[in-house]
């Protein structure tokens, strides 16, 4: 986290504050021939020489709990501060809400943090998986996609329970963005693992309905498609037999919008022996640009009409007809 | 669509400026300016961006090997007395001098806190200058190490706790690898941790649950490279890998190539110097290398390349040490003449790998 240069000016040196004057700061002994020297600032060499005093001393006090903060607010992944920071917690019997306080203005810039959460999360037990919800909730308003803030309410709410909404907050971020890949993912998780909901097999078939409305909003954006292709999960062939799967294709091509996705949608129906209609034919060669592709077998066309749609991964395409099984 | 995408017009933006990035990597061996003191705690893992960078671009000569050997070496976890070896601690490498302290004698536990990436980046950095790891006493690390492994599969970093993550599953195996010895973890525990993490889109996440993201699905593949789990040239020799969807595989990183040429790590997000090798590195180990666009990514790299040297995240940003190594990979991967070849699942060169 960086000071502004006022505030660096503000603060006083620790060797200037009376509290401190018993102590004598430890300098970090480098060796001879340190590589990749760092040019610390003089605020950060001194908090940590006064860190390293108390560390040593194993001084567990409530001034020694505020240079840890200070510690923390230089160096937030410092994982020697805070694990003496929780024994001072301890030693002190701290209010562990105040610490939850603390904890979350600090990972707010720093995300790698989450882990501290969960120290203190267990401590306080479930009554506060509410409180974390909240708090993720808040981040994603300004960070719709911060990685670790999602793995952090994941476990929130593996570990400490909180479903009845999430499915609902799933559709809210999607209206906002249907371009986000992690409310797509946090969907997915939802619609898998929630103890409320039934499971994959029961709903998948609303799922389906939310995907293809995606889908035919926006064919050009990835994430729906990949969510459709895993609702079948280890059941392709559900998936082959899904009329749905197949008409949403043919309603994209017919569009005549971004068929990227579709074509490789329909690319993978046919790898799986799916028989298309003439209708689905006609759509996918009205849709190649020309010279129109030549081939025979209508898969290696799609592939064809593929390298010429999607030029920045022609030589893909081109590969895949090479995969493709032998036609029925 | 056009005659000519555009990252075929202009030749003068795609030269690397190998020169330029070597004094760049030179100054940051020398000193760090402050903005880094953030990241005092796994400076090792800074070291080792400055020293596998410049053995990738072939100007380790510049640097004092023996000063780089010695520091390293510094940095190791010894047990102070056999009576410690008891107690779970990991006797791995530190990231530096913020989680090491002097024993004393007030009685106060001074906490082991060697650190999981860190003794990678230790053994990485020690490997490429030449080192020879066998003079490491490496039954101590590897022994402390299995303590770190839980019962998914998965690794803490740290004996004391931290989070768990496919990013640690990766560091160990490289590690195995690097000593030469599997004792060090249980594969098969690893390989069902890593096959979990794969997710619906065929990429895969840190976690099981998490969103499919480059850096973690690197970490799973290259994981199971080293560890055995996948054969070389998977789609050239038509092999079929059955403990992870490869053809999903296949098809979510290639698509993460967006127009402007560059990666993304995650659908529908900006593209990053960093994920051309993340993503890119995947595709190598696939043997699905030769499907990339090799002239967008370098048009989009080279907008990422900085006028001071190194590689900044975005175009037009200033560099960091983090970007400028992986754009070097990035560029090696692309077989940039005159830099060296990459071990692309231990993250050090060819060279390096082999060893004397």
């Amino acid at each position: 986290m960086n000071r502004g240069v006022e505030e660096e000016r503000a603060r006083i040196p620790m060797s200037q504050r009376p509290e401190w004057a018993d102590i004598r700061p430890v300098p970090q002994y480098d060796g001879p021939n340190p590589v990749v020297p760092i040019a610390y600032t003089d605020e950060f060499s001194e908090t940590m020489d006064y860190f390293r005093a108390v560390y040593l001393a194993d001084e567990r006090s409530p001034r020694a709990l505020q240079l840890t903060k200070e510690a923390i607010f230089l160096n937030s992944g410092n994982y020697t501060v805070w694990q003496f920071r929780r024994l001072i917690l301890d030693a002190l019997n701290v209010d562990l809400h105040e610490e939850l306080h603390f904890v979350d203005q600090i990972t707010k810039d720093n995300s790698k943090n989450y882990q501290i959460w969960r120290w203190v999360a267990e401590k306080l037990g479930t009554q506060i998986a509410s409180k974390e919800l909240e708090f993720t909730r808040e981040i994603f308003s300004q960070d719709a996609k911060n990685y670790h803030a999602w793995s952090h309410r994941q476990w929130v709410l593996q570990a400490l329970g909180g479903w009845e909404n999430e499915l609902a907050y799933c559709d809210e971020l999607l209206e906002d963005d249907i371009f986000n890949n992690s409310a797509w993912n946090q969907r997915y998780f939802v619609v898998t693992r929630s103890p409320l909901l039934g499971g994959l097999e029961v709903m998948r078939d609303s799922e389906v309905a939310f995907a293809i409305k995606a889908i035919l909003a926006k064919p050009e954006n990835e994430s729906p498609w990949r969510y459709l292709h895993g609702l079948y999960k280890n059941d392709v062939n559900s998936l082959v037999n899904d009329p749905r799967v197949a008409s949403v294709c043919l309603d994209v091509l017919l569009d005549k919008r971004d068929c990227v996705h579709a074509l490789n949608m329909v690319l993978d129906l046919l790898s799986h022996h799916h028989q298309p209609s003439n209708e689905l034919k006609d759509a996918v060669d009205a849709v190649s640009p020309d010279p129109k592709p030549s081939d025979s077998n209508f898969a290696e066309r799609v592939c064809s009409i593929l390298q010429l749609v999607d030029p920045i991964r022609a030589s893909y395409w081109r590969w895949r007809k090479t995969s493709i099984p032998a036609q029925d | 669509m056009e005659d000519q995408e555009y990252w075929e017009s202009d030749p003068e933006l795609l030269d690397f400026d190998r020169d330029r990035h070597i004094y760049y990597l030179l100054m940051m061996y020398q000193l760090l300016p402050s903005p880094y003191q953030g990241q005092e705690i796994n400076r090792l893992t800074l070291a080792y961006f400055v020293i596998s960078g410049l053995d990738i671009l072939r100007a380790l000569d510049r640097i004092d090997k023996e000063a780089v050997i010695n520091w390293v070496l510094s940095l190791q976890a010894h047990p102070r007395n056999d009576s410690t070896l008891e107690k779970g601690q990991f006797y791995g490498f530190h990231g530096s001098r913020s989680s090491q302290f002097q024993s004393n004698n007030n009685g106060a536990a001074i906490l082991n806190g060697s650190h999981l990436a860190s003794t990678y980046c230790a053994l990485a950095i020690l490997k490429t200058v030449g080192y020879d790891l066998s003079l490491i006493d490496s039954e101590l690390l590897l022994k402390s190490m299995k303590d770190l492994q839980q019962p998914d599969g998965c690794f803490m970093p740290i004996h004391t706790g931290g989070e768990t993550d496919l990013r640690f599953v990766f560091c160990a195996a490289a590690i195995c690898s690097m000593l030469g010895n599997w004792n060090g973890m249980d594969r098969e525990k690893a390989k069902e941790y890593i096959v979990n993490c794969q997710s619906y889109d065929g990429g895969f996440g840190l976690i099981p649950g998490s969103e499919s993201h480059g850096g973690a699905t690197y970490c799973a593949v290259a994981s199971l490279k080293l560890m055995g789990f996948i054969e070389e040239d998977l789609l050239s020799k038509k092999a079929s890998c059955h403990i992870i969807n490869v053809p999903l595989l296949l098809d979510w990183s290639l698509q993460k190539q967006a127009q402007d040429g560059g990666f993304q790590g995650r659908a529908n997000k900006p593209t990053d110097t960093c994920y051309a090798f993340w993503v890119g590195g995947v595709l190598r180990i696939l043997g699905a290398d030769t499907f990339i666009n090799e002239s967008a990514l370098r048009g989009f790299l080279s907008t990422c390349q900085s006028e001071y040297g190194g590689f900044s995240k975005f175009p037009r940003l200033l560099p960091d040490l983090y970007h400028s190594y992986y754009g070097f990979c990035a560029y090696s991967l692309l077989k940039e003449p005159g830099l060296n070849s990459l071990c692309v699942e231990l993250g050090i060169t060819d060279v390096a790998a082999v060893g004397l």
